[in-house]
């Protein structure tokens, strides 16, 4: 059987309440029990004093009719009747009662002669034995009891003498005596119930009145003080029970409504707290009368009051934990976990109720230059200029993610690619309005925005919208674009979505694997002889057959931040071609390098170890300034190493970026290579073309190499050899071709085909 | 100790020796006694004879009794059976009353033959209300040369109640002729009930006043009376009566008819007295 955990304090109560009654009933059953055998005992005591008093009772009317004998014996009437017997009866029937000799009428009085014989014969009612018996010893007393029709008589023989000295004997007398009556008339009987009291004699049936007793039988009268106390004492203990018992139910109550129930609403509140549904509502705040419970009552209320407040605190430290595990602390708009709950729970909503959804991605330009040219405490503030403005820019429930260090995106809906376009130009045009010139950065600061939209019947495509929108943003940033992309209208490749991805992968997977990234070589051309004078290798990237243009990959690399590890692989490769000896000795390579790259210890290690190939092939290094030199003398002390090995140092895509003019005061440049938007300046007649061309003649005059890229014309060819250019390179001389295509082009041509060097 | 309990035996013993019940049988199987104190000799002896059914255990005449036997007297205080074997208890008016004048004279006479037989030839016949009336029907028959004396206490006649006398003798005199033998019930002396023979009632009723005057007159014997001024018992002239007829009478002054309390002195003087006055001419 199992047995219950645990009790509640109203069973308890209960219990108590039960067991005492139990124990009061047990006590009550005992005293009764005692009270029976009290009474048992009273009542034999009774029995006992009623067979005593009984007994005396006979005893007395026994010794009663024998004074009466004696009396009568002594009597000198009687003794003149014995001898003068003329008026017998009226001794017998009057003297004797006038006289007092016989005090009731229940005793008759009659006198034999000698010979036992009775004198005169009485009234038939109260016939008396005409002889005596005969047993009957002439001078002794005798008694004795005969049951006469239902009627028990005593008689009660006795000898009459002449005189005192008992000399003569006169004859006999006789006392008859109504037993019943006699008995019971005479006497009061306190202890003897007077109706109950019989002799068991049968009629005729004479008994000797020594034997009496034990013909007796009888019934002791019921004690009124043997009554009297048991219904004292029944009353008492039925009243004790029932004072106990509404004591009881008095307590059970008054433990209910003072114990038992306070703290049953204390539990329940205790439960409540536990389960959080605590109410101090008014009725719950009553008092306990009990004034320890109420110090337990008042502890817990004030306990549960600072546990809520305490609660309420956590929880407001929570909602602000929350808000700040979700808040960008540097833009105040919303962090990457933020938005990666939002965007699931966004997306998931998007596919139940169907509706036109947009996502933004926004990433500033250059900022990074900006970060390491003004410091990280401007960049920051960019960053926060950014985000307020684009969110001033948002519609009101839009809201706005940082979900990388200048990327920033939002998804609408509701919206139609129109409408996110809207917004995206409201965003640049807040941008542009922003006053970053208080922050003392002259460069301008934009930002590129990509846009992917999904219509409200194409929500199975939602979850591509991310990817979307990156390849839109970064579709936005290439050169001559608005810098706003709409996915699908603005991407001129259709499959662009699956390239974007697979260049990501392509990209990992190539700077993970060594070969996967393939150089080609694009002959530059020394002018005006227009033979080749060195390479310069380009990057691809050959992924699952397919080749990769750096236009491409490129921005991956930049977004990503993969410039050192992309011109590791870079030179890696170009390590490889170079020591498989297909290209001809002579033959200058020059190699593209990011300006970040410089001032890694690895890139110069590499690069050092590159350069036991200069024996063979002369090697340049070209500095791209897309991205901004922050760490002007380090990258300076680096390429002035890099010269003393026999590096020659080419700033490339001169003419676009940052400060060209800088680099060549500060960097120890020998070559500049002049971006295709200024060649193609060059073949205008107008003042731009005027400009650029004198600016290319000053180069050449302060000891500058110049190198023209993106030749693809004739008249333009002209005009840079015109200009005194040294070297140009293009799709009119030459496009990049693989290493085994430019060895086996090379092998093709003859020793003529070597390279110029 | 031993010298206490023999004077109390001395002082004891003479008054326990003189005093014996003398018992004889008056009729057949009613035997009767008197108590016999015995007295100095020659002294007369004195049958003392108790009232109307009392016995000799009467305080006035018990007291009597051993007044005179203290004096010296022999006394013989019988009680008179009245038809009763050895009575011992004052007849109840109430009770069957068997017996008559004659019977009581009769004993009286037994009596006196009884003192003679036992050596007294002087006799003072003393009796004390209905004795007194008794003892002179016994004198008024053929009384004994013994007797010498009679004296009288409180002597009463037969009183009868409201009855007229005569008719009352005469109806019972008729029921004794008749022989009607049941009880007649009629005032006698202080009992207002007294049920008695026929023959039994006449023979008192006779004792009327006069009979008892003549009685004391025609007395063959010295004759003294000792009477109580305050007796209520008797009529209201019979000391007057009594007077007429010179017999020698003492007024006890105060006495009722039971001379008790202090009077019991002043009736054993005067009794005493007489017995002086008669004493000389008594021999035994």
């Amino acid at each position: 059987m199992k047995r219950p955990a645990s009790f509640s304090i109203k069973q308890i109560a209960l219990a108590f309440i039960i067991g005492l009654l139990v124990l009061v009933g047990l006590i009550g059953s005992f005293a009764a029990y005692q009270t029976r055998a009290v009474t048992h005992s009273l009542k034999l005591q009774s029995v006992n004093a009623a067979q005593s008093e009984l007994e005396a009772a006979v005893q007395r009317l026994l010794s009663q009719t024998e004074e009466q004998a004696v009396k009568l014996a002594r009597w000198d009437e009687t003794r003149q009747q014995l001898v003068l017997p003329e008026y017998y009866t009226y001794w017998r029937d009057q003297r004797v009662y006038e006289s007092g000799m016989l005090d009731s009428r229940y005793v008759r009085a009659a006198l034999y002669n000698q010979s036992g014989m009775l004198l005169a014969s009485g009234p038939a009612k109260t016939s008396l034995p005409a002889r005596l018996p005969a047993s009957l010893q002439p001078h002794q007393n005798s008694s004795w009891l005969v049951n006469e029709t239902g009627a028990v008589a005593l008689y009660h023989a006795f000898p009459v003498y002449s005189g005192e000295q008992r000399q003569t004997l006169l004859g006999h007398g006789l006392i008859r005596v109504d037993f019943m009556p006699a008995l019971l008339r005479e006497e009061t009987f306190h202890f003897t119930d007077s109706s109950n009291v019989s002799l068991a004699l049968k009629p005729g049936e004479t008994l000797v009145a020594s034997d009496l007793f034990s013909r007796l039988s009888f019934s002791a009268r019921p004690d009124p003080d043997q009554l009297l106390f048991q219904t004292i004492l029944s009353r008492t203990l039925i009243a004790l029970f029932v004072l106990l018992a509404a004591t009881a139910l008095f307590g059970f109550v008054a433990y209910n409504r003072l114990l038992a129930r306070p703290l049953g609403r204390l539990s329940q509140d205790i439960d409540a707290m536990q389960q959080g549904r605590f109410n101090p509502s008014p009725s719950r705040s009553q008092s306990i009368r009990i004034s320890e419970l109420e110090n337990i009552r008042r502890s817990l209320y004030d306990y549960q009051l600072q546990l809520r407040e305490m609660h309420g605190s956590l929880e407001h430290q929570n909602r602000e934990f929350h808000t700040q595990a979700r808040q960008d602390t540097l833009t105040g708009c919303h962090n990457r976990r933020a938005y990666e709950e939002d965007w699931e729970r966004f997306r998931q909503e998007s596919k139940t109720a169907p509706q036109g959804v947009a996502f933004l991605l926004f990433d500033c330009d250059r900022f990074k230059t900006i970060n390491d040219t003004y410091g990280h405490a401007k960049g920051d503030r960019v960053l926060s200029i950014i985000a307020d403005a684009l969110v001033m820019a948002l519609r009101a429930n839009d809201r706005l993610y940082r979900i990388g260090g200048d990327e920033f995106a939002t998804f609408l809906s509701r919206t139609t690619p129109a409408q996110a376009k809207q917004v995206a130009q409201r965003c640049q045009s807040l941008i542009d309005a922003a006053g970053f010139g208080d922050l003392g950065i002259i460069e301008p600061v934009g930002l590129s925005i990509g846009i992917a939209f999904c219509a409200a019947d194409q929500l199975e495509h939602v979850d591509e919208l991310p990817k979307q929108a990156d390849i839109a943003m970064y579709t936005a940033k290439q050169p001559g674009r608005t810098r706003i992309a709409l996915y699908g209208e603005d991407t001129e490749r259709a499959s662009q979505t699956l390239v974007a991805s697979r260049e990501t992968s392509a990209l990992f997977q190539a700077l993970a694997t060594p070969g996967m990234i393939e150089m080609h070589y694009q002959a530059i051309h020394a002018l005006p002889g227009r033979q080749v004078d060195y390479y310069e290798a380009l990057a691809r990237i050959r992924y699952h057959g397919n080749l990769i243009q750096p236009e491409a990959f490129l921005p991956v690399v930049s977004s990503r931040r993969l410039e050192t590890e992309f011109d590791l692989a870079v030179l890696n490769q170009v390590d490889t071609d170079l020591s498989s000896g297909q290209l001809p000795t002579g033959c200058g390579i020059s190699i593209n390098l990011s300006a970040q790259s410089i001032s890694h210890p690895e890139i110069v290690s590499q690069l050092l170890e590159l350069s036991r190939h200069n024996a063979r092939h002369p090697l340049m290094l070209e500095i791209t300034e897309t991205s901004l030199i922050t760490q002007m003398v380090e990258v300076s002390t680096y390429l002035d190493l890099l010269r003393t090995v026999n590096y020659r140092i080419a700033m490339d895509d001169f003419g676009t970026g940052y400060s060209p003019l800088r680099y060549l005061v500060d960097l120890p440049v020998d070559v500049v290579k002049f971006d295709i938007s200024l060649v193609n300046k060059l073949g205008q007649d107008n003042r731009a073309g005027q400009v650029v061309a004198d600016f290319a003649r000053m180069m050449s005059e302060v000891g500058y190499s110049l190198v023209a890229e993106g030749v693809e014309t004739e008249a333009v060819l002209r005009k840079v050899e015109s200009l005194g250019i040294a070297h140009a390179q293009g799709y009119l001389l030459g496009r990049p071709i693989p290493l085994a295509e430019l060895a086996a082009s090379l092998a093709a041509e003859g020793v003529e085909a070597t390279c110029n060097i | 100790m031993r010298l206490y309990l023999f004077c109390l035996l001395i002082l004891v013993f003479p008054a326990a020796a003189h005093a014996v019940i003398a018992q004889q049988e008056m009729r057949p199987a009613i035997p009767a006694n008197a108590d016999y104190l015995i007295g100095e000799p020659g002294k007369p002896a004195v049958l003392l004879l108790h009232g109307f059914l009392q016995t000799r255990d009467f305080s006035t005449v018990s007291t009597l009794a051993r007044g005179l036997q203290d004096t010296g007297y022999t006394v013989l205080a019988p009680t008179l059976s009245l038809n009763i074997p050895n009575r011992t208890q004052s007849l109840a008016c109430e009770a069957v009353h068997k017996h008559s004048l004659d019977d009581d004279v009769a004993e009286i006479g037994r009596w006196v033959s009884w003192l003679k037989s036992h050596g007294h030839r002087s006799i003072v016949l003393v009796g004390h209300s209905f004795g007194s009336l008794q003892l002179l029907a016994y004198l008024s028959l053929k009384p004994d040369a013994a007797v010498k004396g009679y004296i009288g206490i409180s002597l009463i006649e037969a009183q009868i109640g409201t009855a007229v006398r005569p008719a009352l003798i005469a109806q019972l005199e008729g029921r004794v002729l008749n022989k009607q033998r049941m009880l007649v019930n009629q005032p006698l002396s202080f009992c207002r009930k007294y049920p008695s023979t026929p023959e039994g009632l006449l023979s008192y009723a006779r004792w009327d006043q006069a009979r008892l005057l003549a009685a004391l007159k025609q007395s063959p014997v010295s004759a003294r009376l000792i009477m109580g001024d305050r007796d209520s018992m008797m009529e209201h002239d019979w000391l007057k009566a009594l007077e007429h007829v010179q017999t020698p009478m003492v007024i006890v002054k105060g006495a009722n008819h039971f001379m008790d309390g202090a009077h019991e002195f002043d009736l054993l003087e005067s009794t005493l007295k007489f017995l002086e006055d008669i004493q000389p001419a008594s021999t035994r």
